[in-house]
């Protein structure tokens, strides 16, 4: 008996009871449902918010009665009339737009050479400090983040003090939009690397030194070889920054100190300050719709980058 | 150290002078010397470590050498990048462009190079024919075969006319059959067009076939330069019998020495040889080297003939291998020492098995007489 045991551990017997357990709740006959099983609670976090859509989309259609407060009950398209008439609100799409391409122009050109000295570094001592800096300002968040650039970039925060130094007068350095600018491409650009870094790796350095031995510089190896293998990956990485910094909410609000408002202030200013849910659910609305469009483009141009696991690529 | 050439210089088309190469505290090359004349096909022969691969990065001008210069056309080129070098390399794993078409690829070097955009297509046109892919052109990469992909590397290191080709083993990926039809392919091509080469191999088979001429390395070290046939007749060292070839190697002492004629004693028997270090002389420690094909095999002493060395043995493992068979053969009268014996006649000569008496002979030239 004692041999037996020996010969069949304790935490076998446990895997095999656990086994039973698990083939009694779920028989072999229901093995193909399992996978289906398991994408349930994606499916239910979605769906939830589908449903979110669908009442806020029954929000923007009512407008809120100034007198009593209250949404109106009959179904009206003035809140959309509103949106697109008022150059209030033009204003602040407009800039949150534009802001959102610069912001992702800027960001991969600075990201590009991160990530491509990260991968290519035959040190790995450089590749380990490069990506510790690169996880760095997660850790911190992004509104601690924000806060650490007022006192940085504040009338009397460090940058100031050693322009003074200088004898440079103090300088207005918050609360405009380069600042959020500036804020976003810091916020962003750890996204755009890690990105980046996957399609750079598919890219073997072969090819960097056969184009060199074929008589390109490094110049046209990039414009020729390098640039054109990492489109997935600037695509990629191009999405993802433009539809968060579109939609970035702390960075305008700290950074821009009430001035430089993005379309999330704004929608954040109808739900709690003006208390008016018709004009938050509809600006809402719109930009989701405007992200889609913006999206759907890109994946139409250029195609789904790094995004789509087609596995096409090698 | 100067190399003695009969070659005028201007007939020399790469010249390695006193090449060193050190990473970190690793000589990865050391002292290599050497000339190539125009239009020869020369292999780097060597195992992996050998440094034969970073010597082929510095004559393409990845890496500079860290001691030493290298000269093409007879000008120094350490202070040249690889792009201002008229040097078309396939690399090991081909480096072809996936986002081009096999004409693009070829292309490619032409349009760096800012050649006349007219002439380019016919140019891409008559290389991709030279290399028997006419027709071929618009197909992506990945839509080629591993033997077109070999093709269409080569066609675009040699669009440009290139003053030299490197090949960094690039057929080392591929199956026996294809990798040896590549081999004679690369022989053609390479006589058709005149242009200079050097290969970078481990494998022996292809270094003999292809070459004019074989350099062996072993530690960094160039260990010997020669003709295909005089690198496999007369190695210059142990390692080289050891690397080309499948040799037998019997340790001992130099007995006597007249001349290149060296007997060397060795388990209490006298075996007669021919030395290949001048300063090998009476009583240093020696090996003497004897190929497997160059023992013959026989039921008894008699069928041998006049051949001058002759053991007894016991055959330990008999291994067919189609067009020969390879014996292993135990000879207590060598210290009990394996034999390796190729028999290249399985169809009327007799077939041996494991445990049958044998008797081993060879002549005495065929044994090379290595210092230890």
């Amino acid at each position: 008996m004692r041999k037996s045991r020996v010969a069949y551990p304790l935490t076998w017997r446990v895997m095999d009871g656990l086994e039973g357990l698990a083939a009694r709740l779920w028989p072999a006959r229901f093995e193909k449902g399992l996978p289906y099983l398991m994408l349930a609670p994606a499916v239910l976090l979605v769906g939830i918010l589908v449903l979110g859509l669908v009442q806020i989309g029954d929000s923007s259609l009512r407008v809120l009665d100034t007198s009593t407060f209250l949404m109106s009950e009959d179904l009206t398209l003035a809140n959309y009339h509103r949106a697109l008439t008022e150059s209030f609100f033009a204003t602040v799409a407009g800039r949150s737009l534009l802001g959102s391409v610069i912001v992702t122009i800027v960001t991969l050109i600075f990201a590009f050479p991160y990530a491509y000295l990260m991968v290519r570094t035959p040190s790995s001592a450089l590749r380990k400090l490069l990506l510790v800096a690169l996880f760095l300002p997660f850790f911190i968040g992004q509104v601690v983040r924000a806060y650490g650039w007022l006192i940085i970039l504040g009338n009397q925060g460090m940058v100031n003090e050693a322009l003074g130094l200088v004898g440079v007068a103090p300088m207005r350095l918050l609360y405009n939009y380069p600042a959020v600018l500036f804020g976003l491409v810091q916020y962003m650009l750890p996204f755009a690397v890690l990105m980046l870094a996957p399609a750079l790796t598919a890219i073997p350095a072969e090819l960097e030194s056969a184009a060199s031995s074929l008589g390109a510089n490094w110049l046209r190896t990039f414009r020729h070889v390098v640039l054109p293998l990492a489109r997935p990956g600037l695509v990629g990485a191009g999405l993802v920054v433009v539809t968060l910094s579109l939609t970035d909410f702390a960075i305008p609000a700290i950074l821009g100190g009430g001035t430089q408002d993005f379309i999330a202030n704004a929608i954040y200013d109808q739900f709690f300050r003006t208390s008016d849910q018709g004009m938050g659910a509809t600006l809402s609305l719109m930009l989701v719709a405007v992200g889609s469009l913006l999206v759907g483009l890109v994946f139409m141009l250029f195609g789904a980058g790094t995004l789509a696991m087609t596995g096409e690529r090698k | 150290m100067a190399v003695a050439s009969a070659e005028p210089r201007d007939s020399i088309a790469v010249s390695v002078r006193d090449v060193g190469m050190v990473f970190g505290d690793v000589h990865a090359v050391r002292n290599a010397s050497f000339d190539l004349p125009k239009g020869k096909f020369l292999t780097i022969l060597g195992p992996s470590g050998s440094g034969k691969t970073t010597l082929l990065r510095m004559i393409a001008g990845f890496d500079a050498p860290t001691s030493g210069e290298i000269y093409i056309n007879d000008r120094p080129v350490s202070a040249v990048p690889p792009h201002r070098r008229a040097i078309g390399m396939v690399f090991q794993k081909l480096a072809l462009f996936p986002h081009m078409t096999a004409a693009e690829n070829v292309a490619f070097p032409l349009k760096m190079r800012r050649h006349d955009a007219r002439a380019i297509p016919g140019k891409v046109e008559r290389y991709l024919h030279l290399v028997r892919l006419g027709g071929y052109g618009g197909r992506r990469i990945n839509e080629l075969s591993g033997g077109q992909q070999q093709r269409v590397a080569i066609a675009r290191a040699l669009v440009f006319e290139p003053d030299l080709l490197l090949l960094d083993e690039p057929l080392a990926a591929l199956d026996r059959k294809l990798r040896e039809e590549m081999q004679l392919e690369f022989r053609r091509i390479q006589k058709e067009l005149g242009v200079t080469t050097i290969n970078v191999t481990h494998d022996q088979r292809e270094a003999l076939v292809v070459s004019d001429e074989v350099i062996v390395m072993e530690g960094g070290l160039i260990q010997q330069k020669a003709e295909p046939v005089h690198a496999y007749r007369a190695p210059a060292n142990a390692f080289v019998a050891n690397f080309i070839g499948v040799t037998n190697f019997i340790e001992g002492i130099v007995a006597t020495r007249d001349g290149a004629s060296v007997s060397v004693s060795a388990h209490g028997r006298t075996l007669p040889g021919v030395a290949v270090e001048e300063t090998l002389a009476a009583g240093d420690a020696c090996a003497g080297a004897v190929r497997a094909e160059q023992i013959r095999l026989a039921p008894h002493a008699e069928a041998l003939g006049n051949l001058e060395t002759l053991v007894e043995g016991t055959v330990a493992d008999a291994i067919f291998e189609g067009e020969r068979i390879v014996y292993e053969v135990r000879v207590p009268g060598l210290g009990g020492q394996l034999v390796r014996v190729f028999d290249h006649d399985p169809v009327n000569h007799l077939q041996f098995s494991p445990g049958d008496s044998v008797c081993l002979g060879w002549n005495a030239r065929d044994m090379h007489v290595f210092k230890k």
